[in-house]
């Protein structure tokens, strides 16, 4: 009954942007909400970061899709990226391997410092830096060839081993890391597509952490997975925390509670808010993240 | 309420019942003009397989060939065999005494007949001074009536063979020195003005000659370009007047790429008329739109999943293309590239405007030398007035379409090679 009636405010609040968004005479969207967010609320600067962002801003032809993100990404931690959908998540998530680069519309500009570098400057190639900084996708993705071969192409491009053995001994491992070594030992040749899709995600994990990554971008690795294979992939990243950063973009509240150290709630390109996973879900500052993480918006 | 139901339900099924019903009569209906081509082209053609051969008694004669005794070849090769030939002919019908009955005599014989012989007498010089039986070939006109092509009944002055000459035909056929032998010549030869003496392997190397130049260039070339058009050219306005430049390419006539090949390689560049070089050259020019087109469309369908994913794990986007997206897309090259040499093989049109229908009685041995094709043999034949053609151009087009099968048949082996290693 209590919480009920704390809502109060809130729904009130919620229905009027309702009626902002509809309606003949409705204020643009965005407009409104410019004036809103100005600044995240929350904790955005780190010490000794692995990833820090300034100022980023990336645009769609003319359209832009994320506005202004400051934002550090520490060792070790798992940071996991909720809002809306059509927020901005997978665009934010993608500056940091520069993947945006292959969109031929896609411009990004502000910093993104790695290592006292900007990722986006001349000094680091983008090759070099998907190297360092993994990507595991939303639909899994393995190659269309043995399982074997999936996990050696990292390898095998950038020579991290020079003989057959010495790859075999990463693949093997990658396997293991990625928990998946004792469901394929046997079938190591056989196509990786034969494989559940939950093996198949962890497959593309093992891909992943098959070149020695820093940090691993996950964008909605679970969203095409059943429960049992999603609680796999979650006890999987609680034991890659250990060493690597990981950035997950999830749709799945419950998920980013169970798994992650930090929150980022984004909104129409807008970084909202950041902070301790449990204080973003229990006492978020904004309302905004309020409404979303109580279910009553997005 | 429940009949009404029922009543449209049992309308659906028979409409389900009438669509399956055009449909099988589509595929049967257009069966049934494939095996009707077929079998025309077969009952026509099928003969021309067989060639009427005459058992010949010929005495080597020393006197005639090598009156020295020398034993040289080249002395030997020139000897004058056509005389021997006659003269075995008039020792098996010595009632002949007229010139005129003598000329209609040795008319009866293939004047491919000497060449028998001299290839035989070369082969076992051993031979000469003694008697022996060999099967040369006969007239074309002989074959024919052994075939059933002429008939007897004819006035004798609209017949090719006259009354004389099929009363030695007959005593000839009652000694048992007549017959349909299988006719390796037409698997040998090259062109002749004689049908029993023209053979379609002139025109088959030709064209395999003229296929591979086409292949070698159009294919390299044409998946280079799909490459660089479907991963990595900027779109603009320019990358678009190309696209739609290609597509426009792939519907000009034929007859355009010949001229155009006639004045740019034989005019400007000189190469040699006739040659497979510049076939190939006018037909790569031809296939190339097609693979081209083939091969994005192959390449667009690789999902970009797979591009990405090579991209995560930090290969380049060159590595990336040729690693995965240009194995993916390889049967669906490959089905563009053959659908394209197919065409080209049939091609007559351009071949004509560069000179390739010229009357070449030696087989090619480079792409250099002149040669003939397939199709322009088969248009050749066709145009011959001589009835042995007939049947040869049905011949000529069954060859023609078995080496289409084959091509074809390759190509798919090759699909499910690429398919199996992915
Ligand atoms: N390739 C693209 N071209 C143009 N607009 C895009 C493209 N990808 C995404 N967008 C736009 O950018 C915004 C953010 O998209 P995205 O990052 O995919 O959101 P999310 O992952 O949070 O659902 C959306 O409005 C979307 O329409
Ligand atoms: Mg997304």
């Amino acid at each position: 009954m209590e919480e009920i009636q704390a809502d109060i405010p809130f729904t009130s609040r919620y229905s009027m942007t309702q009626q902002r968004f509809t309606g003949k005479n409705a204020v643009r969207f965005d407009q409104i909400e410019e004036q809103e967010i100005r600044e995240t609320v929350g904790e955005i600067r780190l010490e000794n970061p692995r990833l820090s962002c300034h100022d980023v801003n990336v645009f769609y032809g003319d359209k832009q899709a994320i506005r202004g993100i400051n934002l550090d990404i520490g060792h070790n931690e798992v940071i996991a990226m909720i809002g809306p959908s059509g927020c901005g998540k997978s665009t934010f998530l993608r500056c940091f391997n520069r993947m945006n680069d292959t969109i031929s519309n896609c411009r990004v500009t502000g910093k993104i410092m790695m290592d006292g570098q900007d990722i986006n400057g001349t000094v680091i190639d983008p090759v070099a830096l998907r190297v360092r900084v993994g990507m595991v996708f939303q639909k899994p993705n393995p190659f269309p060839k043995s399982i074997w071969e999936n996990v050696a192409y990292g390898p095998r491009i950038h020579g991290l081993a020079q003989t057959k053995d010495g790859i075999h001994e990463i693949v093997v491992k990658s396997l293991q890391q990625a928990g998946l070594w004792d469901e394929v030992k046997d079938r190591l040749h056989q196509p990786g597509l034969g494989l559940s899709g939950g093996q198949q995600q962890r497959l593309c994990i093992a891909r992943t952490i098959a070149v020695n990554p820093e940090v691993i971008l996950m964008d909605e690795p679970c969203s095409a997975l059943d429960p049992i294979a999603t609680g796999k992939i979650e006890e999987l990243i609680d034991t890659l925390r250990k060493n690597y950063s990981i950035c997950i973009v999830t749709h799945s509240m419950h998920q980013a509670s169970r798994i992650s150290d930090r929150t980022a709630y984004f909104h129409l390109g807008h970084l909202v808010e950041v902070g301790e996973t449990k204080t973003v879900f229990l006492n978020p500052l904004h309302p905004l993240t309020e409404d979303y993480v109580t279910g009553r918006f997005g | 309420m429940e009949s009404s139901m029922d009543k449209r339900l049992k309308k659906r099924y028979a409409a389900d019942r009438r669509f399956r019903i055009y449909g099988l009569s589509a595929v049967a209906i257009s069966l049934l003009f494939l095996s009707l081509l077929f079998i025309s082209i077969i009952g026509k053609g099928y003969t021309a397989f067989q060639q009427t051969s005459v058992l010949l008694d010929v005495y080597i004669d020393p006197e005639m060939l090598d009156p020295e005794g020398t034993g040289d070849r080249a002395l030997l090769s020139s000897a004058d065999f056509g005389a021997l030939i006659k003269q075995a002919m008039r020792k098996a019908f010595p009632e002949v005494t007229a010139r005129r009955d003598k000329r209609a005599l040795y008319r009866l014989l293939s004047s491919g007949a000497e060449f028998e012989l001299r290839n035989q007498v070369l082969a076992h010089p051993e031979q000469i001074g003694t008697e022996r039986s060999i099967w040369v070939p006969a007239d074309g006109s002989v074959d024919m009536l052994m075939k059933g092509a002429i008939s007897r009944d004819t006035a004798e002055s609209d017949r090719p063979l006259k009354d004389k000459q099929l009363v030695w035909i007959d005593a000839l056929s009652s000694q048992n020195r007549l017959k349909k032998k299988f006719n390796t010549t037409f698997f040998t030869a090259g062109d002749s003005r004689d049908p029993e003496l023209a053979g379609i392997w002139g025109a088959l190397v030709g064209s395999i000659l003229t296929l591979f130049v086409t292949l070698l260039l159009s294919f390299p070339i044409g998946v280079a370009a799909a490459l660089y058009l479907e991963q990595f050219a900027p779109r603009n306005r320019w990358t678009d007047l190309i696209e739609v430049n290609i597509n426009n390419l792939a519907a000009v006539p034929s007859i355009v790429f010949g001229l155009l090949g006639l004045a740019v390689f034989i005019n400007f560049f000189g190469f040699p008329r006739s040659a497979p070089l510049v076939g190939g050259l006018v037909l790569s020019l031809m296939t190339l739109p097609t693979i081209i087109i083939a091969g994005r469309a192959a390449l667009k369908s690789v999902s970009p999943s797979i591009y990405e994913a090579a991209l995560g794990v930090g290969a380049s986007p060159m590595q990336a293309v040729m690693h995965h997206v240009l194995p993916m897309a390889m049967p669906g090259i490959m089905t563009g590239t053959i659908i394209g040499m197919a065409r080209a093989l049939g091609e007559t049109a351009p071949l004509l405007m560069i000179g390739m229908v010229a009357f070449i009685v030696d087989i090619p041995g480079s792409i250099l030398d002149s040669s003939t094709v397939l199709p322009v043999q088969i248009f050749l034949w066709a145009d011959s007035p001589e009835r042995g053609f007939m049947e040869r151009t049905s011949a000529a087009i069954m060859v023609l379409l078995l080496f289409l099968i084959i091509m074809n048949a390759s190509a798919v082996i090759l699909r499910k090679h690429f398919e199996r290693h992915r």
